[in-house]
């Protein structure tokens, strides 16, 4: 094949980000466990983790960088490149948000709101990032739309789960408690609706990567507004 | 056949010709002497040894000055790309590393010019040796009017070297990504091939004798896209063997397969000359990012 260099870079910028999916997705997935098993040690591998994420962000930024000063290129290319770029940062911060997940983890007291479905919902994300990165790694636009699809399920999930927080939390009037107490509650709530806020985004960081990944197949800014 | 050159050439003499006077400024500074100290030792990367190592090389023809100045060490192995507007003396100094400029009366050359370490301009040097072990390949194909075979031997016929001739030719043709397509044709004329195919015939001629440096001035400027494309897939190829330098106005060109750019600009001084990569992402200059961003030049 010509241009045998550039067309090995190419195809190791495709593996590395690949690679770097299944990390983010690896440590999301160990933030979700941290919540549900109130465990430290996973929590700080998460937080600790960060740095690794955070540095394999700039190597790949680097090397779509390095591609566009040095090969020119274009058409398929250069939409490849540029999808790249925008999703490692939608990569790199998921890989933040699995973090904040880590950092309720610890801080959490007890659980609150056992009928909010905390793991079901981060069931729910973890399967739309894989779902995305198929979607780039596969080229298919079909699953693109489909990722996009399932954000408007999520949403739902997530609202309503807020929604149910807020509700009981207006119903069971909280402060009738000693103030300690009522201090400790309104963290745990806080830390929840948090949770919920955050699993959402890493949705919506899900969507970006697979509205990219649709430019990126078919040069179609449908998906991303 | 396909097509051959219709541009304008550029020869040594033009390049050089109308270059001015030096025009040195703090930019002089910019020149890292010793790109061996840039490899990358935590990859663990080993470190390249300097292979053509220029010392304050000054060129004239007659009373106009074409290189000024120039230090710069070229490391083995890895490809060096010269770049800069016509008239730099970019091509004059390529001549300079194999002595071509001897062989025009006007030229004079000052300084020092060590090839591993021995000067090639000592009065021991004989020229003829030392292009042997420094190959060049030019801008326009010019392969000779014999049979492939013996444009590939050509080089080893006057240096009377001796061996197996059919080995060579294949290993030879073969480095230079040409065998394939000439092998069942080796006793028809070189100038039946293609211009791609013509230049990669040279490049074979040129390797042929085993050299140590392959410079290159303009190898693709004449070829069309695909057998450009071609050529500097083989060109990668061959620093796994040879220092390859070589010449291109073509600055995407360096860009793409080059390891280290030299910016050469008017006045034949030498601006900047570090990683491809710095070159073309983060220059030192301003002189040279206004040159590769195309603002002058």
């Amino acid at each position: 094949m010509p241009r045998h260099g550039y067309q090995e870079s190419l195809s190791d910028l495709r593996e590395d980000v690949l690679y770097m999916s299944e990390i983010v997705a690896e440590r999301l997935r160990w933030g979700l466990d941290a919540l549900e098993q109130k465990e430290g040690s996973t929590a700080r591998a998460v937080i600790d983790g960060d740095d690794e994420v955070n540095q394999m962000y700039l190597e790949l930024e680097g090397e779509c960088v390095d591609l566009i000063a040095l090969q020119q290129p274009v058409a398929s290319d250069l939409r490849f490149i540029a999808a790249t770029f925008k999703i490692i940062t939608d990569l790199e911060r998921i890989g933040d948000l699995a973090v904040n997940l880590a950092q309720y983890a610890l801080d959490a007291d007890q659980d609150v709101f056992p009928e909010v479905d905390v793991q079901q919902i981060g069931v729910e994300t973890l399967e739309m990032l894989d779902a995305a990165m198929e979607a780039y790694a596969e080229e298919d636009p079909e699953a693109c739309y489909a990722v996009a699809e399932r954000d408007d399920e999520l949403d739902a999930m997530c609202e309503a789960a807020s929604t149910t927080v807020v509700r009981d939390l207006i119903e069971s009037d909280p402060f009738g408690e000693d103030d300690a107490d009522a201090e400790a509650y309104m963290q745990d709530i806080s830390r929840l609706l948090l949770t919920v806020r955050d699993l959402e985004r890493v949705g919506d960081h899900a969507v970006n990567i697979a509205a990219r990944s649709l430019y990126m197949i078919e040069d179609d800014a449908e998906l991303l507004y | 056949m396909s097509q051959q050159n219709t541009d304008e050439q550029t020869t040594s003499e033009q390049d050089a010709g109308d270059g001015g006077s030096p025009d040195p400024t703090d930019d002089e500074m910019l020149i890292q002497t010793d790109v061996s100290e840039s490899v990358d030792e935590t990859s663990g990367t080993r470190r390249r040894e300097t292979v053509v190592r220029a010392e304050h090389v000054d060129v004239w023809y007659d009373d106009n000055q074409a290189l000024s100045d120039i230090t710069m060490e070229i490391p083995e192995q890895s490809v060096t790309a010269m770049v800069g507007p016509s008239g730099c003396g970019k091509s004059t100094f390529l001549r300079c590393i194999n002595r071509m400029n001897d062989l025009i009366d006007s030229a004079r050359v000052e300084g020092d010019l060590y090839l591993r370490g021995k000067n090639v301009y000592d009065d021991d040097v004989d020229p003829v040796a030392l292009r042997r072990r420094v190959g060049m390949v030019f801008q326009k194909p010019n392969p000779f009017p014999k049979s492939i075979y013996d444009n590939v031997t050509y080089g080893l016929e006057i240096q009377d070297k001796g061996g197996d001739y059919d080995e060579i030719v294949e290993r030879s043709l073969k480095r230079a990504a040409l065998w394939d397509e000439v092998n069942d044709q080796l006793d028809e004329s070189g100038l039946e091939l293609s211009g791609g195919q013509q230049q990669r015939l040279c490049i074979a001629r040129a390797i042929a004798p085993d050299p140590e440096v392959l410079l290159m001035d303009e190898p693709a400027s004449a070829l069309d896209p695909v057998a450009t494309s071609q050529i500097e897939d083989l060109i990668e190829e061959l620093a796994r063997d040879y220092t390859v330098v070589i010449v291109t106005h073509n600055m995407q060109q360096a860009a793409r397969i080059s390891d280290q750019t030299a910016v050469f600009l008017t006045g034949g001084e030498l601006v900047e000359f570090d990683d491809t990569q710095k070159i073309f992402e983060n220059p030192e200059s301003q002189r040279v990012e206004d040159y590769i961003t195309g603002k002058f030049g």
